[in-house]
């Protein structure tokens, strides 16, 4: 039904910072929204405040919690009585945080980029082209997901024991420079979801597969990349198995790890000291929700900004 | 292609074939060490599950560091003792030096040859395990050898609040645990329950924690002495689980007395004894210094737990060293673990903290420590509070630290304890009968422990 | 799928053809090469432990299949098996439709986008011990949160922390909780979906309904089997939420036979009772329950997920 170019526009209009959904753009004696309109989206806002309440309730009785001293953690107070950084005070100088923060950093930013990098990659392999034992390959992707942990964990260690890395962070980030299974399916759904024709078309106009690759296909899916780097951010950061098998000296730890050292000096695994675990989760999940703040500024960049393909 | 496909799988046959002889473990790893007080050490310690938090931690560190000298550097790889750590060095060949386990660990690892035997260790350096609490040593040891060095030691006590008691007109004595029935009554005359809610729990038997507990003072223990045979579903440990569980249900219920605990502040000046909301429980000891840092002024009586005939008694638990085969420094080893169990060593911890108190204008109210020459040197320090109360919490203490008893090691602790644990969980969340539970978890512990004794026996 | 030679190929297509295996071989490569030092002799190797009695400590000791067939005498497998089932099949449908409602909602949303998108990945943010640690708070049978709305309704709620029927809804909603990956997921998807065909619909009068159910649905089906995929892989693997706060920290478990999930089963083999080879037959078992329901959503996703982008 549609030309290619008219699925090009399709695309465009669909990149631009026009929501789907919205209705297109009317004469200026039409523009003002009809009430119908308007209650409809009042009731959006109603719902997703509501839904917001639900899901941010729980962070913020955490948030809330680790500025109140240990007595008072559970009072149900949203405001508490008796507001007191003490327990940051205390983490902070009972631990090396920041030499944490710059270990989760550094492992984080590595294992984030090189799997955005590589699943592209991939996906796209097994996206784009079509070859003998496509299938076959793909479905040891999926089959990879399958498998527990658990009983390859001791396996892998031993790998990685063979090749001297254990005590290093590498172990903690290197196997992101294959892909990842999660993400290579995520975004071969992404890639399989983009019109033929825009490929075609860029052949047409003398482009390489790696063209092809890079000006068209990833453009496009910044969503999903962003996704995918965001996803891999936020795995990264809040990883405790790794960095308890593979790390020993206190000055490699990533925060969870340090964190977790913290806790259990208090016994049970630190169980019954609210106020430290609390305040562990918040500063282990706060600056993410910073970098996630401002990342969606890129969201709304990335989108805006590819309208053309090349 | 075709030919190409089917030579990756034969190259990672092979691999895994060559591969599979790296992980070796260490079970084979014998104890070629040699253990003398008098030698010079150096090299590496690293020790796995041990944190320097506080003053008793780090006192006997520096004891423990002055007595290996110099050239020995000790790492202290802190947080608690993972299993996915340890078994991961294991796998790889590459134990930490030493290792600071659960006392109830010990003899799975020991009977899979994980950690090394410490007889030889204890005769090179002249250690004395008579030193030690019976019981506390009783659980360290798997087939006649020690595996662990005791450290600390954990007794439960009865805690009430007086002022409940008082005014149901009931003594310490009723819910001590000395008359089964005097604690059933006197927890239904302590519960308050407004319309479906508790505001006040009457008592609480702690299970399924301390059903070793309530077994004992019944006259049977959960498993015999050789570690061999379970005794779950024993008529009387049967009996203990309906009366401890009965109580619960009693108040409504385990359901809604452990939704309750869970909403209360344990560890805060509005814990259970100081708002009224808990009759009277069984309690770890270091509990008191919480309390008595947070309410001093809450009032409550202890004692310890007492058997039907009036006898005190508690399960002692605790942690050990554990020296792990393979261990690149097994001498090194011994010899720290030595030192931070030593009497004097607990001695000097004991006035570190003894000054701290002092400094906080706070009793300084003992510290158990798995040593009995130590415990009655570092009672000798105690300072009466200057209120009956808190000072008969120390004799309490005490008391209860004089008549442990443990449950022996035996190889598949983990199991054995997974099942009691299940088991009263299930009776606790009336999914199961207190015998048809109990039968299924002897059936499973049974299983589980002829399985490992024969693979004992076999290498 | 590409097509069989059977009629003779003309020397320039063949050389086409390989070139295009060659070029999709090269953007794989990372993963294969990935794939046979890190995936698949540890998949091999612990095939072979699944063969043996193996306490991680000493060397395995070749048994046969005698962990398979004692799985098969092992209560425990059982309930594991279907308390894992029952979870999944409650959690995974629910996860993909109040995703996609909020995800709808939230493409509405316009300019406070971003601000809802954050906070509907907030949780998904927070550590997963923390949540296990939060359900144990937020479900409590007496002052949490969640009773206290329920009963701010009237409605008397149950002890989900300890009541055997109650414990898995329980866990479905928390896990409820961190949907905010999915909701990204088909909101990116969901942005890529041209205008002009909800304009067309428009045109022709469809409501909203028929606009998402004809379009929307259709349209981003390739995200949804994606997340029907994953979402059933990973929730026969739950683990750490239910772990912490049934099986996990401290010296006493309140544990629970709703809450016994297989993986969890399968760390206290491994890892607790040292039974590393029973393990490993107990993840081959896994991986087969888990394979046969990924095949049978593949198979449906032939006649049901549309790709724009055609041959797949």
């Amino acid at each position: 039904m549609t030309t290619t170019t008219g699925r090009a526009d399709a695309a465009e209009l669909a990149l631009a910072p026009v929501q789907a959904g919205d209705p297109p753009a009317l004469p200026a004696t039409q523009r003002r929204t009809p009430p119908r309109r308007r209650l409809g989206q009042v009731l959006v806002y109603v719902a997703l405040t509501v839904f917001a309440v639900v899901f941010t309730y729980p962070f913020i009785w955490l948030v809330s919690a680790s500025f109140k001293p240990r007595s008072e953690v559970f009072d149900n107070l949203l405001i508490p009585k008796t507001f007191t950084i003490e327990n940051y005070l205390n983490i902070w100088q009972e631990a090396p945080i920041g030499v944490w923060l710059v270990n989760s950093v550094i492992v984080t930013a590595l294992a984030a980029i090189c799997v955005t990098a590589s699943s592209a990659l991939v996906a796209w392999g097994f996206a784009y082209f079509r070859f003998r034992g496509r299938g076959l390959l793909f479905a040891l992707v999926i089959g990879s997901m399958m498998l527990p942990g658990a009983v390859t964990m001791i396996p892998t260690f031993l790998i990685w024991n063979g090749l001297g890395a254990t005590g290093t962070l590498t172990p903690l980030w290197a196997q992101n420079l294959f892909g990842s299974a999660f993400y290579i399916f995520l975004l071969r759904q992404f890639f399989l979801a983009l019109p033929r024709e825009l490929f075609e078309a860029a052949k047409i106009d003398g482009a390489g597969n790696w063209r092809i690759f890079t000006r068209v296909a990833l453009p496009l899916c910044k969503p999903a990349l962003a996704v995918t780097l965001l996803f891999e951010i936020q795995a990264a950061w809040t990883d405790l198995l790794r960095p308890l098998i593979y790390l020993r000296d206190s000055a490699t730890f990533t925060i969870p790890r340090g964190l977790k050292s913290l806790l259990d000096q208090f016994g049970f695994g630190g169980e019954w000291h609210w106020e430290v675990i609390v305040t562990a989760s918040v500063i282990t999940t706060v600056p993410m929700i910073i970098l996630f703040f401002i990342g969606q500024k890129q969201f709304v960049d990335g989108i805006a900004t590819t309208g053309s393909k090349g | 292609m075709k030919l190409s496909a089917a030579r990756w799988p034969a190259v990672a046959v092979l691999a895994t074939l060559t591969l599979a002889s790296c992980a070796t473990g260490t079970g084979a790893a014998g104890d070629d060490a040699n253990y003398d007080p008098d030698a010079a050490l150096s090299g590496d310690l690293t020790v796995l599950g041990f944190g320097a938090g506080d003053e008793i931690a780090t006192t006997r560190m520096d004891e423990a560091q002055k007595a290996l000298g110099d050239d020995v550097d000790v790492k202290l790889v802190e947080g608690d003792l993972d299993i996915q750590q340890l078994l991961s060095s294991i796998a790889a060949g590459d134990p930490p030096e030493l290792i600071y386990a659960n006392r109830d660990q010990i003899g799975s690892l020991a009977a899979r040859g994980a950690i090394l035997s410490l007889d030889k260790c204890i005769d090179g350096e002249g250690i004395d395990t008579g030193q030690y609490v019976k019981a506390a040593v009783d659980q360290v040891t798997f087939d006649g050898s020690v595996y662990g060095i005791p450290e600390f030691n954990v007794v439960q006590l009865t805690m009430a609040n007086t002022s409940l008691l008082d005014a149901a007109g009931l003594t310490i004595a009723d819910v001590n645990g000395s008359n089964w029935d005097a604690v059933t009554a006197a927890s239904t005359a302590l519960v308050k329950n407004d319309g479906g809610a508790l505001s006040t729990i009457g008592v609480d038997t702690k299970m399924p924690e301390f059903f070793p507990l309530w077994a004992k003072a019944n006259g049977v223990d959960l498993i015999s002495d050789d570690g061999k045979t379970a005794n779950l579903n024993d008529p009387k440990a049967v009996e203990a689980v309906e009366f401890a569980v009965g109580v619960y249900d009693d108040q409504g219920g385990f359901a809604p007395v452990k939704a309750f605990r869970d909403s209360a502040d344990f560890f805060g000046a509005g814990n259970q004894y100081a708002t009224n909301q808990l009759g009277s429980m069984w309690m770890e000891q270091w509990y008191v210094n919480v309390l008595n840092d947070v309410s001093p002024d809450a009032t409550i009586s202890f004692d310890t737990f007492r058997t039907p005939q009036g006898e005190p008694l508690a399960f002692a638990s605790g942690s050990a060293w554990a020296i792990p085969a393979g261990s690149a420094n097994a001498a090194a080893a011994c010899r720290f673990a030595k030192a931070m169990t030593a009497t004097d060593s607990w001695i000097a911890a004991a006035n570190a903290r003894v000054k701290l108190r002092e400094a906080d204008g706070k009793p300084f109210t003992g510290l158990l420590t798995a040593n009995q020459d130590a415990d009655d040197a570092v009672r000798e320090l105690v300072t009466p509070s200057g209120d009956a109360q808190w000072d008969s919490a120390v004799e309490a203490t005490y008391l209860a630290n004089d008549n442990t008893f443990s449950l022996p090691a035996n190889p598949a602790d983990a199991e054995f304890k997974n099942a009691w644990q299940d088991a009263v969980n299930r009776v606790l969340n009336g999914q199961a009968s207190a015998q048809g539970s109990l039968d299924q978890a002897q059936e499973e512990a049974q299983k589980a422990l002829d399985a490992a004794w024969a693979k004992f026996d076999k290498d | 799928m590409s097509a069989s030679s059977i009629a003779p190929v003309r020397p320039g297509r063949l050389r086409a053809r390989r070139r295009e295996t060659l070029s999709a071989l090269l953007f794989i490569s990372p993963w294969l090469v990935g794939f046979l030092i890190f995936t698949l002799w540890p998949v091999i190797y612990s095939g072979y432990l699944s063969l043996t009695d193996y306490d991680v400590i000493n060397n395995p000791n070749f048994v046969g299949l005698d962990n398979y067939t004692a799985m098969f005498e092992d209560p425990k497998i059982a309930l594991s098996l279907t308390n894992t089932l029952i979870f999944t099949i409650l959690s995974v449908p629910l996860h993909i439709i109040v995703a996609l409602a909020l995800a709808l909602l939230l493409l509405r949303a316009a300019r406070a986008t971003g601000f809802f998108r954050t906070v509907f990945f907030l949780p998904k943010m927070t550590p997963a011990v923390a949540v296990g640690v939060l359900f144990l708070l937020i479900f409590n049978g007496q002052d949490g949160l969640i009773n206290r709305v329920l009963g701010f309704f009237g409605i008397s709620g149950p002890y989900w922390t300890t009541d055997p029927a109650w414990v898995k809804p329980g866990l479905v909603l928390i896990s409820l909780w961190t949907i905010g990956s999915s909701i990204v997921i088909l909101l990116a998807a969901l942005k890529n979906v041209p205008t002009e065909l909800y304009e067309s619909a428009r045109i022709d009068g469809a409501n909203f309904w028929q606009q998402t159910m004809r379009i929307t649905v259709p349209m981003i089906s390739s995200t949804i089997f994606f997340l029907a995929i994953i979402n059933t892989i990973y929730g026969f693997q739950i683990f750490t939420e239910a772990y912490t706060a049934f099986f996990g920290s401290g010296n006493t478990t309140y544990s629970n036979d709703a809450a016994l999930f297989y993986v969890i089963y399968l760390f206290q083999q491994g890892f607790q009772y040292l039974h590393m080879g029973y393990a490993s037959a107990m993840a081959w078992l896994l991986f087969v329950v888990i394979l046969i329901f990924t095949v049978v959503q593949f198979a449906i996703s032939r006649r049901t997920v549309y790709y724009e982008g055609e041959a797949r």
